[in-house]
């Protein structure tokens, strides 16, 4: 700008020069390196990133926990090695389950004072207790699972024996006998073996490998259990 | 800040939606302003001298709503106003904002603790009291920790998984910033006091519970004050954020509330001083 402010002020001459006439003849050598440093702000962007979970409507959060949940119990149904169980762990699942099962396991007294509450809390106390115990076991042995993940894997893979568990009192509706508890033997070994292949499916890879077998055994127990107390239920 | 406005004296005028409210006692005529001290003089409206640095090219600047002369107005006195959005005013205004998940912060809660309480007079069904309580202690605990944290206070806790199977535990507290409005006392108000006060009252039920020896309600307190704390915990540490030290952030807490006067309708917010007075 100045050498053409400059230019103007002598009319006399003749054409004034060109701009940045003079750039053209400077030219850079090639020993000496640019270079530098380009920052460009991130704020914005972080910014932005952030609000879109901090900012979604409420709707919006109830339906991805449900969907989160829904597929988890897909995943329990047909066990493969997959880390969604693991990786976004929730514990809706298992608490649903429990206290489904535990109120299908309440036996229906005629005195309104006794009306199955033992039993009830039973359920409740032997199915968090023991997914703690056997979380601790499996830390103890150094496995790779942190806590929550590990009560989330074992409070789902009940599913199947929730389901067995309906199948059992559907069951017992038709009359007794041994027929009626050949099927629900039979029933409940099948959902037993299934918790026990999906569970193993998700906690197996998370222990040392020659400690598989000390970990994997409170599992056997505890799905054991539950099923001896759908299996000997009677509702009198 | 002259070079944006193109012009310092004249205040900042034609900026669509963020228009400067004229302070009513600016005189009309009265004198150069100080900062025009370099010998504008007074110019009438829209012109300045020509060959002006910077402000050649935006010489014609559209008068403001009111029609006060713009020469004199101090810029130091101008104050925003907010053109046509009258809802974002209302709501920044509110005493509280979000008031459904107020209602449902406190919700929960208050009703579970009810119903433990009163649950013999509506059944006599322990499986059916327990059931709800418990359902009502999970939607609670939900609620709290992704809702009415989020909305009331700008605080949130989560957990993550990487890919080593490690799990990290993250702690967020919002920022103040323009884009997000910072929470009103009212809301922050309610939201630590529900916090706080609803696990000591089923600490309360634990011991009711152990010296009357009724252990079958035992498992149900249990679970009660462990998701409340749990909360609890989770927000405080949201709330401390790079301090690790839980005794001075308990003893500045404290201060705040004991020294802290409210007025009506004066309530805080650190990001916003620059751009809005206080109404008292």
């Amino acid at each position: 700008m100045a050498k053409a402010a400059e230019s103007s002020g002598d009319p006399g001459t003749t054409t004034p020069r060109p701009l940045f006439a003079g750039l053209s003849d400077i030219s850079i050598s090639q020993d000496i390196p640019v270079e530098g440093e380009i920052t460009i702000p991130m704020r914005s962007q972080i910014q932005e990133f952030d609000s879109s979970t901090l900012n979604e409507s409420v709707q919006n959060t109830i339906m991805r926990d449900l969907k989160a949940v829904g597929k988890k119990f897909m995943h329990v149904l047909y066990p493969r090695k997959s880390n969604t169980l693991l990786r976004d762990w929730d514990l809706w699942g298992p608490l649903i389950l429990c206290v489904t099962l535990a109120l299908m396991l309440q036996r229906s007294s005629v005195d309104s004072e006794k009306d199955g509450g033992p039993q009830f809390a039973e359920v409740f106390v032997i199915v968090w207790f023991g997914a703690v115990t056997i979380t601790l076991n499996s830390k103890l042995l150094g496995g790779n699972i942190s806590f929550f993940q590990s009560l989330c894997v074992l409070g789902y893979c009940i599913l199947p024996l929730t389901v067995a568990m309906l199948v059992c009192r559907l069951v017992l509706l038709a009359e007794p006998g041994p027929v009626n508890f050949m099927v629900r033997l039979f029933v409940v070994i099948v959902m037993f073996a299934w918790s026990i292949v999906a569970s193993t499916a998700f906690l197996a890879d998370s222990q040392p490998p020659n400690r598989k077998a000390l970990a994997i055994y409170p599992v056997f127990l505890f799905y054991f259990v539950i099923s001896w107390m759908i299996l000997t239920f009677t509702p009198q | 800040m002259e070079e944006r406005t193109g012009g310092g004296c004249w205040g900042a005028r034609g900026r669509g939606g963020e228009g400067r409210r004229r302070d009513a006692r600016a005189p009309a005529w009265a004198g150069p302003h100080p900062k025009c001290a370099g010998g504008l003089g007074l110019q009438p409206w829209g012109r300045g001298p020509a060959g002006r640095a910077g402000g050649g090219g935006d010489a014609q600047r559209p008068p403001p709503a009111f029609g006060v002369p713009q020469a004199l107005v101090d810029d130091t006195e101008d104050v925003s106003l907010d053109f046509g959005n009258e809802d974002e005013l209302a709501f920044r205004k509110a005493k509280i904002r979000h008031p459904l998940a107020t209602f449902f912060h406190l919700f929960f809660r208050v009703s579970a603790i009810v119903t433990y309480v009163c649950c013999d007079w509506f059944s006599r069904s322990f499986v059916g009291c327990f059931v709800t309580v418990l359902l009502l202690l999970s939607f609670d605990f939900w609620s709290v920790k992704n809702v009415t944290g989020r909305l009331m206070v700008g605080l949130r806790w989560w957990n993550q998984i990487d890919e080593d199977g490690k799990s990290h535990w993250i702690f967020e507290a919002r920022k103040a910033s323009p884009n997000h409005i910072a929470a009103t006392e009212a809301e922050a108000r309610i939201f630590w006091l529900g916090l706080i006060i609803c696990p000591l009252i089923w600490i309360v039920f634990l011991f009711s519970t152990l010296f009357s020896l009724k252990l079958k309600w035992l498992a149900l307190v249990i679970a009660g004050i462990s998701l409340q704390a749990a909360n609890l915990y989770g927000y405080i540490l949201c709330k401390m954020g790079g301090e690790s030290d839980l005794s001075k952030v308990t003893a500045s807490f404290l201060s705040q509330t004991v020294f802290q006067t409210a007025g009506p309708g004066d309530f805080q917010k650190p990001g916003l001083e620059g751009l809005e007075i206080h109404k008292h």
